[in-house]
């Protein structure tokens, strides 16, 4: 990353807390691009915390510089600098003595815009985060959790910031509401195009949301700092390695999807395929079932175990696989399903292989080899 | 107060100057009951706003500049300490006798209770209230201002309420040097070996005591609406 065009540079930074101890942070360099997501993950005491407050100067380096959108830092009082700076914290810090509505325009306030100004951009602001407007007038107190963050992100994008910091900023809200919240961010930033930073401790976000991600070690010594697939493909080190974890695998697989893989033909026939050629197809790909196709549709299926049964003697070869019950087929997926889902499909389906279709075009299939092979 | 008991021991005549309540001595005096009310409730007024202000002052002083603390609260101990007799024997070589010599001692003594519960109150805000504050770019001033103050607002009305009920209290003392007040009711009662005055002006000044102690804890109330749904949100989540 290009430090002089990035909308965050950190050169050389340090931050001692004490004299004598050790580095919270040490010689960090580390470039955000515009309109870029970067992921800071670490364990904890890594220096995540005390990076993000360094770039709104809610912490001061104790060397090097950092620059924010081509500026150094110090060119404002700190508390201008910060306006230009939307921050979202784990525990909010709503103020729990205005309404919701002189929360979210806390800042325009400080910018001194006029009320009327100020009113509709909080009705945006709602309804970009996906607020109940009739929330405005309440208090902090009588929201749940999972709106009160909302309401935390619609206040540090009040007077449209360019740069974002976000820390750790759904590890207080229940899994199924992180997902929503998550989903609902990067749907936003597809409207907003901001330049976010945010600390996570769970890889499984960090992977989700950030264009890059960076890998921090205590001392806050960024061990690799790449896209998130690049990192899981080719961890830089042993540490990179464990942090990831042994499920690094199953995450590569939630970056791909069934696109990237390549399908094969598997068994598939038309209707008109004899029994015995059937059977020869279905144990070529060693399974007891033929796909039958027609055209570019995909019908279904029919079962050889049903031949056996109707035919023990061997007769009926004479007979094509029409003759046999069709069934639908439900192991489907679709070119844009994750590999990670993709997978699901395939071992709790007994077929051992899931179908490719696109739009009613069947397009192949895949099975446990095909998803290994994509993993390299 | 022991005086008032010792004296009434044994005093068991019908009504009259000698019996323990004369009724009638009292409903003759309306306009000096609220004379007297005036200028007790404008002692305390006074006392407590100049309290206020200086503890105010001093509270700001003491978060903002935290070596501060230690000094401010001596200082306030020692007021705080000196018994108010002892300091009108002090004070009145240089300030004379009256209001000026009144105030001072009752100022004095606000000063430790507010500056505490203040100190308490600020420091109590939810660190991520204060930390958001911070990096959404309030200066120092403005989050004292319109963050750190309101929320401290219940721990500084309690502050006023010890604080104002104290001074009732004392005001009642200042009635020796002539401050007027329920205290002179007292000081009267006492003169004269004459009962009801004395119990007239105890009983007015600990009915004051209550009625400003929950005047403030209506204010309070009012003050801070965002604390009484907050009160409501937790008694609906424990049914
Ligand atoms: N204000 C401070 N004073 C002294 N030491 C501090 C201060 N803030 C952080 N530290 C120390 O700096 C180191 C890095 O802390 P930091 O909060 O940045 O970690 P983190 O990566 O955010 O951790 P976590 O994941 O637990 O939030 C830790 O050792 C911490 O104890
Ligand atoms: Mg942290």
């Amino acid at each position: 990353m290009d430090l002089d065009t990035a909308a965050i540079a950190l050169n050389n930074v340090t931050k001692r807390f004490s004299e004598t101890g050790p580095a919270a942070v040490t010689e960090l360099t580390l470039g955000v691009a515009e309109s870029e997501i970067v992921a800071f993950v670490g364990p904890s005491g890594c220096g995540k915390t005390t990076t993000l407050r360094m770039i709104n100067r809610l912490i001061e380096p104790t060397e090097g510089s950092i620059k924010v959108l081509g500026r150094d830092q110090d060119a404002l009082p700190a508390h201008e600098l910060r306006r230009s700076i939307g921050y979202v914290i784990q525990q909010i810090g709503l103020f729990p003595h205005h309404s919701i509505r002189r929360n979210i325009g806390a800042v325009p306030e400080l910018l001194g815009w006029d009320r009327k100004r100020i009113d509709e951009r909080c009705d945006e602001l709602v309804e970009l985060v996906s607020l109940d407007p009739s929330l405005l007038d309440r208090y902090p107190a009588e929201l749940s959790g999972g709106q009160q963050q909302r309401v935390g992100v619609a206040r540090a994008l009040a007077a449209d910031p360019p740069i974002l910091l976000m820390d750790e900023p759904y590890s207080a809200v229940d899994p199924i509401v992180r997902e929503h919240l998550q989903d609902e961010l990067l749907t936003l930033q597809e409207r907003v195009h901001k330049t976010i930073v945010i600390v996570t401790h769970d890889v499984d976000e960090a992977i989700r949301l950030a264009d890059r991600v960076a890998i921090f070690n205590i001392g806050g010594i960024v061990e690799q700092y790449d896209r998130p697939a690049a990192i899981l493909r080719a961890p830089a080190n042993q540490f990179v390695a464990s942090f990831l974890g042994r499920e690094r695998g199953l995450r590569q697989l939630a970056l791909l999807t069934v696109n990237d893989l390549t399908t094969i033909a598997g068994p598939t026939a038309t209707l008109t395929t004899p029994v015995a050629s059937a059977r020869q197809l279905a144990a070529a790909n060693r399974v007891s079932w033929v796909a039958i196709g027609e055209g570019q549709q995909l019908l279904g299926w029919v079962s050889l175990h049903e031949a056996d049964a109707r035919w023990p003697d061997g007769s009926g070869e004479q007979a094509t696989v029409a003759d046999l019950t069709l069934q639908d087929f439900v192991a489907v997926v679709r070119p844009d399903t994750p590999v990670r889902e993709a997978l699901d499909v395939i071992v709790t389906s007994s077929s051992q292989m899931a179908a490719v279709v696109d739009d009613d075009t069947f397009t192949g299939f895949i099975t446990i080899s095909q998803i290994a092979g994509g993993l390299d | 107060m022991s005086a008032v008991a010792g004296f009434v021991v044994g005093q068991r005549t019908s009504n009259g100057r000698d019996s323990f309540i004369w009724w009638d001595w009292i409903t003759r005096r309306p306009d000096e009951i609220w004379q007297r009310t005036l200028e007790h409730v404008q002692m305390t007024v006074v006392a407590v706003g100049i309290g206020f202000v200086i503890s105010m002052l001093l509270s700001v002083i003491a978060v903002r500049w935290r070596w501060t603390y230690g000094p401010i609260t001596w200082v306030g101990n020692l007021l705080y300490t000196i018994p108010s007799l002892a300091l009108f024997v002090v004070l009145i070589p240089f300030t004379g006798l009256g209001f000026v010599t009144a105030q001072i001692a009752l100022v004095s003594y606000t000063i430790l209770i507010l500056v505490r519960t203040m100190v308490t109150g600020l420091d109590s805000i939810p660190p991520a209230v204060r930390e958001a504050a911070d990096a959404l770019g309030y200066t120092r001033l403005r989050r004292m201002r319109s963050v750190d103050i309101p929320l401290a607002i219940p721990a500084i009305i309690a502050g006023i309420r010890i604080a104002a009920v104290t001074v009732i209290g004392l005001v009642t003392i200042t009635a020796l040097i002539g401050n007027g007040g329920y205290g002179a009711f007292i000081n009267d009662g006492l003169n004269r070996r004459f009962p009801t005055p004395i119990i007239l002006g105890a009983s007015l000044s600990v009915l004051l005591a209550l009625i400003v102690d929950s005047a403030l804890v209506i204010i309070g109330r009012i003050a801070t609406p965002w604390q009484r749904i907050a009160e409501q949100r937790f008694e609906a989540a424990g049914r």
